[in-house]
């Protein structure tokens, strides 16, 4: 297969991957544009037929695996290969299809999220008031059964009330996530971790959620706040979750 | 545009046997517009999909671009200078540097 139809193949199974370019060469055996594709595990699918190249690249590719840095590499001397990683668009699933899901749903696609939303209520679950998401009108445990929830996932509950914020929290801890974000006061949210720890969910999972949600910008308005989240998901994508929890500790720290 | 869309325009250009150029940031210092690894597609007919972050830099690789599909038929190497603090000749004032690598696709 030509490699930019199997680049366009792994893209749609969300899978993670690191393509490799050969920028320049002095081997006349290696011309510049050459590609090659390194998985996960190590192995290597591409143009590159030389097996100590070959090597060379899949070692450096697996060590830029984890912080998947995107870099210019002189793998050896004439040889200079740059690392790519091809991000495929983050899914944001949304629990609760009230006034914030509006424009956080707005905001998020004009950032780059694949949207989701979903809600029990088919009145505020439905596609007019989410142009260009899938909209699932359903009892959020069946759907939060159903749907697919994985590693680059990004959730924000924001459901009308904390039982329901708990019952989707539930389902949702279980998975490996990019992002958990969970709205609430503060009474609200200790109120639903408390009920998640005596269901037996460690405390160090639960210390990944994101709550208060949103990068404190003093957000007031339905918009205001979904701009804040949306800052938030936008941080833990470029930066990940530490940076967004720094960010949020700051300014409390500051109070 | 993402890479997702990036990679799946090339694929339809390819489909159609339309030449086109894909250029990748590949090295950025100092301040620049777009993050390594920001991409654009260049048709021989000028037109772009995506952006490398606009401006001057994006221009130069545009001609280098077209360069590559029209005569050279083989991959470039693009250095973006945008530090022309007052912008006088008409660069752009990122202040950094960047390397843009352009393949054409055939």
């Amino acid at each position: 297969m030509n490699i930019i139809f199997q680049i366009n193949d792994l893209i749609s199974k969300a899978q993670i991957f690191c393509l490799a370019t050969v920028i320049s060469s002095s081997d006349d055996r290696i011309s510049p544009g050459t590609k090659t594709i390194i998985y996960k595990d190590g192995t290597m699918e591409g143009e590159i037929k030389d097996k100590e190249t070959g090597q060379l690249i899949s070692d450096i590719a697996l060590k830029a695996f984890t912080q998947q840095e995107k870099k210019l590499v002189e793998i050896r001397a004439g040889l200079t290969v740059f690392f790519d990683f091809i991000s495929t668009s983050a899914q944001l699933l949304i629990c609760g299809a009230g006034h914030i899901a509006i424009p956080l749903a707005q905001f998020a696609q004009q950032v780059g999220f694949a949207v989701t939303v979903i809600d029990d209520r088919p009145d505020f679950a439905n596609q007019p008031r989410f142009p260009g998401c899938e909209v699932i009108a359903d009892d959020f445990i069946t759907t939060l059964r159903r749907i697919p929830i994985h590693s680059s996932s990004f959730v924000v509950i924001i459901t009308r009330g904390h039982e329901h914020d708990a019952e989707c929290l539930e389902e949702i801890i279980y998975h490996p996530t990019a992002y958990v974000g969970l709205i609430g006061s503060r009474r609200r949210v200790s109120f639903v971790l408390e009920m998640l720890e005596k269901a037996g969910i460690p405390k160090e999972r639960l210390a990944d959620i994101c709550t208060p949600i949103g990068i404190p910008i003093g957000a007031e308005s339905p918009e205001e706040i979904a701009l804040s989240i949306t800052a938030e998901l936008v941080c833990v994508r470029r930066k990940g979750v530490n940076q967004a929890k720094a960010l949020s500790n700051a300014v409390r720290g500051m109070k | 545009m993402n890479d997702k869309e990036i990679f799946e325009q090339l694929a339809q250009f390819q489909k159609q046997n339309i030449p086109v150029c894909l250029a990748t940031i590949i090295k950025a210092a100092g301040s620049t517009p777009r993050e390594v690894g920001a991409k654009m597609l260049i048709c021989v007919d000028g037109k772009t999909y995506g952006s490398i972050g606009g401006g001057c830099g994006e221009n130069q690789v545009r001609s280098a671009s077209l360069r590559c599909l029209l005569t050279e038929k083989k991959p470039a190497l693009i250095e973006a200078d945008l530090t022309d603090d007052l912008g006088t000749k008409g660069g752009d004032v990122c202040g950094g540097k960047m390397l843009i690598f352009v393949e054409p696709y055939f």
